[in-house]
């Protein structure tokens, strides 16, 4: 018999919506599924469905069966599988743990409360669980508070709590987006660990085909509430049946084999060397001083050059500095030391006066991180890129629209969008509404923070593909900020590599991802997931 | 690396539960109609002149004639009543405008400039919050004299660092979004995007705040004129008018001092629901 059993699940809202149109998947003992899909798909609600978490009065078709026994039918039998059975590992962990508890309140609580264990001898099983799980000292941290570990700390101790009860499923809901790579790696190693010694079923939803592939024996694709493949993770991943298998693949970037958009990357890089810098970063820093507190430093010191029409990345983790770095080439932050040149003139410090604010702001424009906040909600899209030809350009009425309208065209949205709320908009097309308002200015230098690490992958794709094109077109110079080596190994010649408000490594791409020099890159490299 | 994409079981968790009975809310809405309507065509709808005094009925019962009676000074009581309400919507409604006015303006400075500004204008607010309102109003009618006005300034100041303070928390939250930071970007002045863009993007948070201000200025501009120093006699009042019926009550003369109690309490509870409904729905939209 199959641990999980998911037959024909159905799921329709009060309002009419059908999100899931007849699931069907099987876990069986001892067995790891991916369930891979972009936002929207449905993974999260048949992930849920599992544990009985399902919306306000959604109506339900289908069955389910945890182990012979359905998380749908009653609450006591919901309540068996909860205690029991199965366990669930969220995305954010900091959203899923009370504050105000220990770390070992949290971990202890389903053994006291549903098993009646004393206190002392829940205390030593949770030692054992946080030592399974690999915490660095499992003593202490069972008096310590949520707030005093970081994100991939408080992620193992959601795993912990999770195991507590032995369950014989765990069910991941993309445990490790939250988290850094590295980190994500060492999860991933407890995650496989514990799978294998205690013999447990664990279905683990993500978006990240790469770490699908590298942590499951089996996927489930799923598009639109239905799913369109299921097979063997390699199998899947090397010869995709289903057209939209294929094309996710297809969109997917990896650090090996041959990169896709190379050939515009080396054209473009040929062009750039002979001409003179764009941008010119000589040993700036900045930190932050706050008072009673040892100041934190950001950035330290840090040079870099990037030719005209030339691209570089930044990569690095959270707390690497590297979004400090951007911030303060577009002047959102002040340099304490160094010179930042760009197009031959100094921008470090603060614009004085209007002049000297909009001369800066047509040299460097910025494309952040995420469409959701980087839109002022109450603005429609054409009239945001309307504002900043106003601005800039001096274009005012009919002129203006006519223009905002050819900008908001050649960034791949139609002139339906003009009037379109942010709010009214997918995540793919805001982030092309800040590039068009980027580009309106007509900067010399882009810089793009994380631009693309809140979209899908296929949407994350035709971003950079836009990009790309671009830069052919206008011969932009282009700063990358990001976290994921794949990504950058798209889009730029050049990277550099950042830790801890340093620049470790610098060197053309390839030649970094194929030689890295410094341990810090190597380990980078090493913790991006590969399918096996 | 995280990323604040709504997934779609997230956004399904969030969905509106079942809309709350609207019976309440538009029966408010209704009674807030019918007052309003009432008090700006008093001239037409009043039965009677409310300061005519009939001589032959003085605390007489409700009849064909006066429909709630009279008071101690044979006055219709309907008639007063209708348009007292003048009296009774105007003060509140000028105050919450120039409370919300000044207090936004305020909160806006305090909340954009953030140090010393805001921590000089903050202390002021909790000065400000530490004298009850009524002692502010009474201070004033001291000051300027008797009448609709003097207390009316005196509740706006009182009110504005309500406003204030919600403004510049709205304000200092919004300052540090991306969307801003992007405006600073491409070049535009931090006085444009505090005036022309944060500022429309909290109002209607803080204007569905303000509304419900409205009940409160209301019961405390009819409390004022009950102690004698809001609306002086013989201008019809409710406040004042519960004041001239009190001894009555003790006599077993409820109505003419149950009757304008009642069109305060109506207005109030009416003007409250309304205003929780409009916060809820501009909150739950989510600003930013």
């Amino acid at each position: 018999m199959n641990l999980l059993e998911i037959r024909d699940l159905t799921l329709d809202l009060p309002t009419g919506i059908r999100l899931l149109h007849g699931i069907t998947l099987q876990v069986a003992p001892g067995e790891t599924v991916g369930l891979v899909g972009e936002s929207g798909s449905g993974k999260s609600v048949t992930a849920r469905s599992v544990l009985g978490l399902l919306p306000d009065r959604a109506v339900v078709g289908g069955t389910v069966a945890v182990n012979g026994r359905s998380p749908l039918a009653d609450a006591a039998g919901r309540q068996q599988i909860r205690r029991h059975e199965a366990a669930m590992v969220f995305q954010d962990p900091r959203a899923g743990i009370n504050p105000m508890r220990t770390i070992g309140d949290h971990v202890t609580e389903a053994l006291r409360l549903c098993e009646d264990w004393p206190a002392a001898r829940a205390r030593a099983k949770a030692v054992e669980l946080l030592t399974a799980v690999r915490l660095p000292a499992p003593r202490e941290h069972l008096d310590q508070h949520p707030h005093e570990l970081s994100g991939g700390m408080l992620q193992r101790v959601m795993i912990a709590g999770a195991l507590s009860a032995s369950p014989k499923l765990l069910v991941c809901d993309e445990p490790t987006t939250a988290l850094d790579v590295t980190t994500q790696s060492e999860i991933v190693q407890v995650l496989r660990e514990l799978c294998a010694n205690n013999g447990m079923g664990m279905l683990f939803i993500t978006h990240d085909l790469n770490l699908a592939g590298s942590l499951c024996d089996r996927l489930v694709v799923m598009k639109d509430g239905a799913v369109v493949e299921e097979g063997p993770a390699l199998r899947v991943l090397r010869e995709p049946e289903a057209e939209y298998t294929r094309r996710l693949v297809a969109a997917t970037p990896r650090i090996t084999g041959p990169a896709a958009g190379s050939d515009d990357r080396s054209a473009a890089a040929t062009e750039a060397s002979a001409s003179e810098p764009e941008l010119v970063v000589s040993g700036a820093g900045k930190t932050y001083r706050r008072r009673g507190r040892t100041p934190v430093v950001a950035v330290a010191s840090a040079s870099l050059t990037i030719p005209r029409g030339g691209a570089l990345a930044v990569v690095g983790e959270s707390g690497s500095g590297k979004s400090t770095l951007a911030r303060m080439i577009v002047g959102l932050e002040e340099a304490d030391a160094g010179e930042i040149m760009v197009g031959g003139v100094d921008v470090s410090r603060a614009s004085r006066s209007r002049a000297e604010r909009l001369a800066r702001a047509k040299r460097v424009q910025m494309v952040f991180q995420d469409p959701y906040l980087s839109l002022d909600p109450r603005i429609p899209a054409g009239r945001a890129v309307e504002d900043v030809l106003r601005l800039h350009t001096g274009l005012s009425g009919p002129a203006a629209r006519s223009r905002a309208i050819e900008l908001i065209q050649a960034v791949g949205l139609g002139e339906e969008h003009f009037a379109a709320r942010p709010r009214t908009l997918s995540g793919g097309q805001r982030q092309r509404v800040a590039i068009a308002r980027a580009l309106a200015i007509g900067p010399e230098l882009l810089v793009m923070d994380e631009a693309t690490s809140a979209l899908d992958v296929s949407v994350q794709a035709q971003v950079l593909d836009l990009v790309a094109g671009i830069r052919r077109e206008q011969g932009l110079t282009l700063l990358f900020i990001s976290h994921d080596l794949a990504v950058v190994r798209r889009v730029c010649e050049e990277t550099i590599v950042m830790r801890r408000g340093e620049i470790v490594e610098a060197g053309p791409t390839e030649q970094l991802l194929r030689d890295p020099q410094h341990a810090y890159t190597r380990l980078l490299i090493d913790s991006v997931p590969a399918p096996a | 690396m995280t990323s604040s994409t709504p997934t779609l079981a997230i956004r399904v968790l969030r969905a509106p539960r079942r809309p709350r009975p609207r019976l309440l809310y538009w029966t408010a809405v209704v009674v807030l109609a019918v007052i309003t309507l009432a008090a700006t065509l008093a001239p037409m709808l009043a039965p009677d002149d409310p300061d005519a005094v009939d001589f032959m009925s003085f605390l007489a019962p409700p009849s064909p004639a006066h429909w709630l009676g009279t008071d101690s000074l044979g006055r219709d009581i309907l008639s007063r009543i209708i348009w007292g309400g003048r009296t009774a919507l105007i003060g509140p409604l000028a105050v919450v405008v120039f409370s919300t006015i000044i207090g936004i303006l305020l909160g806006l400075w305090a909340g954009w400039r953030g140090g010393w500004v805001d921590a000089a204008l903050s202390r002021v607010f909790d000065v400000l919050f530490a004298f009850p309102s009524l002692l502010i109003a009474i201070m004033a009618v001291a000051l300027f004299g008797k009448g609709l006005w003097a207390p009316v300034i005196a509740m706006s100041i009182a009110y504005a660092p309500f406003v204030a303070r919600l403004t510049r928390s709205l304000v200092a939250a919004e300052r540090t979004r991306p969307y801003v930071s992007a405006y600073r970007v491409q070049g535009f002045g931090g006085a444009w995007i505090a005036l022309r863009r944060v500022l429309p993007n909290v109002t209607p948070i803080v204007g569905a705040q303000s509304t419900l201000n409205f009940g409160y200025v209301l019961a405390e501009l009819a409390g004022l004129s009950f102690l004698g120093l809001g609306v002086q006699a013989p201008t019809a009042d409710w406040g004042a008018m519960i004041n001239e019926a009190q001894s009555g009550v003790a006599a077993g003369q409820l109505l003419p001092a149950i009757a304008p109690a009642i069109a305060v309490v109506l207005s109030v509870v009416a003007v409250n629901i309304i205003g929780e409904e409009l916060s809820d729905r501009i909150g739950g939209e989510n600003p930013a």
